[in-house]
């Protein structure tokens, strides 16, 4: 109650005051008035406690969440190296696979293309002696064939002019000549 | 034409002739009008064509044998002509030849030559296919000139073939 008491009296003492020109008169062009200085102050550490006492945990919490995540952070780029070393060395096992990959592919390649040569090679080597075989026996066919049509044809027409000839020779005595032989033949038998 | 027919058809024409008492000559000139018919595409055509009347194809009988033959056969033709049967005559003649040449305990010898042969030629051929075959033969001669020279015997299955054509074929068959 003192103090109150000795604060109050303190401020109605050490106020501003009018001059006689009826004009506010302070004791310092800079320094406030003393009540100023104590309201000032009472004020400031009330709105201080308050703020200790109501913002104070939000603030806490909030910078020792925004610690937790800088932390994180900072422990997620301590990994992060690790994490890209492992990641280079995947590509790089990667690359190696593909290289490998590459070879195999190259190299299966090549050997699917000289079976191709080897086979297709073997394959043209057989279709040239069976064209070679074939012409071979068209060719003997053909000569056979036109040596039967033309011994056919020789026939034919030794044949044919055997037929006349026969007929030219066979006038009336010759007729009666082979008509007489069948009876005389036939007879005996 | 079943055999039956052909058989009923025979017996019937045979014992015509025979009841008319011309049954030789008869014979005689059916085998031989049956040769002629079956060597003459337009002969054959024309008695077996169902598109002419069997009154024309009677008058085309008529006509080509009229005179030449006994009325008998004439008839007897023209009967088989004109009941549609045309196609077998030949089957149904040499049915009757066969039939004639059996009544007289004879069998047919058809013989082909280039030419005829004369009367003194068919009696030594006849004593001689009798000779060879051991029957009594009822000689028909066919003038064929496709046989060229020579004749060829048939005296039911056999076949006595002294004829040029067979030797010239032999030869081709050779050549």
């Amino acid at each position: 109650m003192n103090l109150l008491a000795n604060i109050i009296f303190v401020m109605a003492e050490e106020g501003p005051h009018l001059d006689d020109n009826g004009q506010i008169v302070t004791h310092h062009w800079l320094l406030p008035e003393r009540s100023e200085l104590i309201y000032g102050t009472i004020s400031s550490i009330i709105i201080f406690a308050l703020l200790f006492k109501f913002a104070g945990p939000a603030i806490v919490k909030g910078f020792n969440g925004r610690s937790e995540r800088i932390r994180a952070e900072l422990d997620g780029a301590a990994t992060a190296p690790a994490e890209a070393i492992a990641e280079a060395d995947s590509i790089r096992t990667a690359k190696g696979d593909i290289d490998a990959e590459r070879q195999r592919l190259f190299a299966e390649a090549d050997a699917q293309a000289e079976s191709l040569l080897v086979e297709g090679r073997a394959r043209l080597e057989q279709e040239v002696t069976e064209l070679e075989q074939r012409a071979t026996a068209e060719l003997a066919a053909a000569s056979t064939r036109v040596g039967d049509e033309l011994r056919a044809e020789i026939a034919r027409i030794a044949a044919e002019a055997t037929e006349n000839v026969v007929r030219g020779g066979l006038d009336g005595d010759t007729q009666q000549s082979l008509i007489e032989s069948f009876i005389s033949t036939v007879g005996a038998s | 034409m079943s055999e039956s027919r052909i058989d009923g058809y025979a017996r019937g024409l045979f014992e015509i002739a025979r009841a008319e008492g011309t049954i030789d000559e008869v014979e005689d000139e059916l085998f031989r009008f049956a040769r002629s018919y079956e060597s003459s595409d337009a002969l054959r055509n024309a008695l077996t064509d169902e598109m002419i009347p069997s009154d024309k194809r009677q008058a085309i009988v008529e006509n080509l044998l009229g005179g030449k033959a006994t009325s008998t056969t004439t008839q007897l033709v023209s009967m088989v002509v004109g009941s549609g049967r045309g196609r077998d005559l030949p089957a149904i003649i040499d049915k009757l030849v066969e039939r004639a040449s059996n009544s007289k305990d004879l069998e047919v010898a058809e013989v082909r030559s280039a030419v005829a042969l004369t009367d003194d030629q068919q009696d030594r051929l006849k004593a001689a296919l009798a000779n060879a075959t051991g029957k009594a033969v009822n000689l028909k001669v066919i003038v064929d000139p496709s046989v060229l020279g020579g004749i060829v015997a048939t005296v039911g299955d056999t076949v006595i073939d002294g004829s040029v054509r067979t030797r010239v074929d032999q030869l081709k068959s050779r050549l």
